[in-house]
């Protein structure tokens, strides 16, 4: 029967052990909960992998920069008879403003797109685990998904050893949450 | 932030969540009048709207007045809420941290209340669609040219770009709303606020990437919409308004009155609130310092403006500056230069800008300064035009100063209902600031 394990850490510098220790295991299907970004987490796991949010926004800028720059044109040039004599149908330099505005505006809304995918939003099929009022408040939290047998209990032993104040698991088809461990 | 060691995690939430939802008697009276004003407001709108335009105060030539003055005075207001929370981001400014959400609140509302302008100046409502430059089935043609398009990107922009920003920093602590809160229906009205946010390892990775992001594009915004917003008057050929140097000079004075803005909504809140520990002197002394040295190149751009009226030789163009100062307008001149480049020189007193009185009176009067010099430049330039038999004497009606006022009142019925169903000081930036607990501390104290 495999079980969620919940780990409650009241420090940072503890949380960022148990991270370094359960990829030295070789966990890997884990989450960590916080009430703040902290980089000390993010380098722990991701080791400064930049996130791919910013193809997003060059897309979007690209994108909004040129379909500004066009609409406008095209505008211009379908309606030449609207032109002041001798002036350029397509003349850069107002233009540009559109193309600006068009260019941000569309990014922005790219990186909002981007926000809504990568942090899979509206995030309402996290584990119940997840779902402590704690961890926007002042505590951190670790939790391992689908453990089984060792596995588990390497996992609260972990925990444990690397200073969380409680642990707790629960299995899947049980919803209550035993407490395994809290520190006095 | 006061006393740093003092501040933990789970006190930054009580405190800042704290005041949610209960309104006081003094909140409750506040908004009750505010709503009266804006009652009052929306009244003289749909007397203009039944009667037609003759009712405001219009005086041919002069078709720009009160409206596009209240226009441009709030969005000046919506600039220093993205100067705050894009540019001191990317700068790193600390005093930053406890100031921008109010003020980003603030440049949504202001905003919110500008995009009403060009609704009550084009009289018929409900053409209004018309501003907006879609495909061209109906023949409008919009020209691409022309600044006031310019400007209905620029405002759209702005306005969508700033709402997005506000909001997605608002989500990790509406959260944290949801979280502290026992009422099942608050709880999930927050959840579904906050899209079911968890504060995952993956959530704020992708969040902070994007929020960078977001800062960066911002802060051309900051520059570009009331440079845009300039080039409404520069790009015309009416005397006063033609000239180069009112990108720059608009872009200061938006941050001077922005600034002032915020000074004059949260000294007042800070103090309600009792939110000491996130806000206090040395966030407002910074904001009032801005203030100073934005009003400097304000005050540099008028004797600019002046003397290159004077040593272009021009008649039409000197002609102008000259009325402005001793001609029928000349109340409103030094109400400008008053306000905005005298009374804010006792902020180089130490004594007067750490001091909660000396800070708001003053940012109040900067308010109503930048408020004047708008209509120093439209309403002056327009009346005293090249043909002296077209000289008029526009007054504004009382349909005018209503509804400007109504303005008011919505901007700050937005405000009073931000400040208590959303936590109006920034929750997790602030733990950014705080040092983390450590183990070792527990062990030092034990």
């Amino acid at each position: 029967m495999s079980s969620h394990v919940k780990g409650v850490f009241n420090h940072l510098d503890s949380l960022i052990t148990a991270i370094d220790r359960l990829r030295k295991a070789d966990f890997d299907d884990y989450t960590v909960l916080s009430p703040l970004p902290r980089h000390e987490i993010e380098e722990a796991i991701y080791d400064n992998e930049p996130s791919p949010v910013r193809w997003w926004t060059l897309t979007g800028a690209l994108v909004g920069g040129t379909g500004g720059f066009t609409l406008a044109s095209l505008t211009s040039a379908v309606w030449p008879m609207a032109l002041p004599a001798g002036k350029p149908m397509i003349s850069i330099p107002p233009f540009v403003v559109i193309t600006f505005e068009s260019t941000v505006l569309i990014a922005g809304l790219a990186t909002l797109a981007a926000i809504i995918y990568h942090c899979r939003l509206p995030a309402m099929d996290l584990p119940i685990e997840c779902e402590d009022p704690r961890y926007s408040s002042d505590r951190f939290g670790l939790v391992f998904h689908d453990l089984e047998g060792a596995r588990k209990e390497e996992a609260i032993k972990l925990l444990h050893d690397s200073g969380a104040e409680e642990v707790s698991c629960a299995d899947d088809e049980d919803d209550a949450t035993e407490l395994v461990h809290e520190e006095a | 932030m006061q006393n740093e060691n003092a501040v933990t995690y789970g006190l930054v939430n009580k405190e800042v969540i704290e005041p949610l939802f209960k309104p006081s008697l003094a909140w409750a009276a506040i908004f009750a009048v505010d709503l009266l004003i804006l009652a009052f407001g929306v009244y003289c709108w749909s007397y203009q709207l039944e009667w037609g335009m003759g009712v405001a105060g219009y005086t041919p030539p002069v078709f720009w007045g009160v409206y596009i003055t209240t226009f441009v005075f709030w969005v000046g207001i919506g600039h220093a809420g993205t100067l705050i929370s894009a540019i001191l981001y990317l700068f790193r400014a600390r005093f930053r941290t406890g100031v921008y959400r109010a003020a980003e609140a603030m440049t949504i509302f202001a905003v919110l209340s500008a995009g009403l302008f060009p609704n009550i100046h084009v009289g018929r409502l409900w053409y209004v669609y018309f501003l907006f430059p879609y495909p061209n089935q109906r023949l409008l043609w919009p020209n691409f040219k022309s600044p006031l398009v310019w400007d209905v990107f620029a405002i759209s922009t702005y306005l969508t770009i700033s709402s997005v920003f506000f909001f997605v920093g608002l989500i990790p602590d509406i959260a944290a709303v949801r979280d502290s809160n026992r009422n099942p229906i608050i709880k999930k009205v927050y959840n579904m606020l906050c899209f079911g946010w968890r504060g995952t390892d993956t959530q704020w990775r992708h969040y902070m990437a994007a929020y960078g992001f977001f800062a960066a594009l911002c802060t051309p915004l900051v520059v570009s919409v009331h440079s845009v917003v300039s080039w409404d008057f520069a790009m015309a050929q009416t005397a006063g308004w033609h000239s180069t140097i009112f990108p720059p000079y608009f872009v200061a004075g938006a941050i001077f009155s922005g600034c002032a803005m915020v000074i004059t909504l949260l000294v007042p809140i800070t103090k309600i609130f009792k939110w000491e520990n996130y806000l206090n002197i040395l966030h407002f002394e910074a904001m009032a310092k801005l203030c100073l040295l934005t009003g400097f190149i304000l005050t540099y751009s008028y004797i600019i403006e002046h003397f290159i009226g004077w040593y272009s030789d021009n008649p039409y163009e000197w002609g102008i500056f000259v009325d402005r100062a001793t001609g029928q307008y000349d109340w409103i001149f030094f109400m400008m230069v008053a306000c905005n480049c005298v009374i804010p020189l006792v902020w180089w007193f130490k004594k007067v800008r750490t001091n909660l009185w000396g800070l708001w009176l003053v940012s109040i009067v900067i308010n109503i300064g930048m408020w004047f010099e708008r209509y120093n430049i439209i309403a002056s330039s327009l009346a005293h035009q090249f043909d002296p038999g077209a000289w008029v004497l526009y007054v504004p009606s009382w349909v005018e100063i209503g509804i400007m006022v109504g303005s008011f009142a919505w901007f700050f019925m937005w405000f009073l209902l931000f400040v208590k169903l959303m936590p109006a000081i920034a929750i997790a930036e602030i733990k950014e600031m705080i040092k983390p607990p450590l183990s070792t501390d527990t062990e030092e104290a034990a």
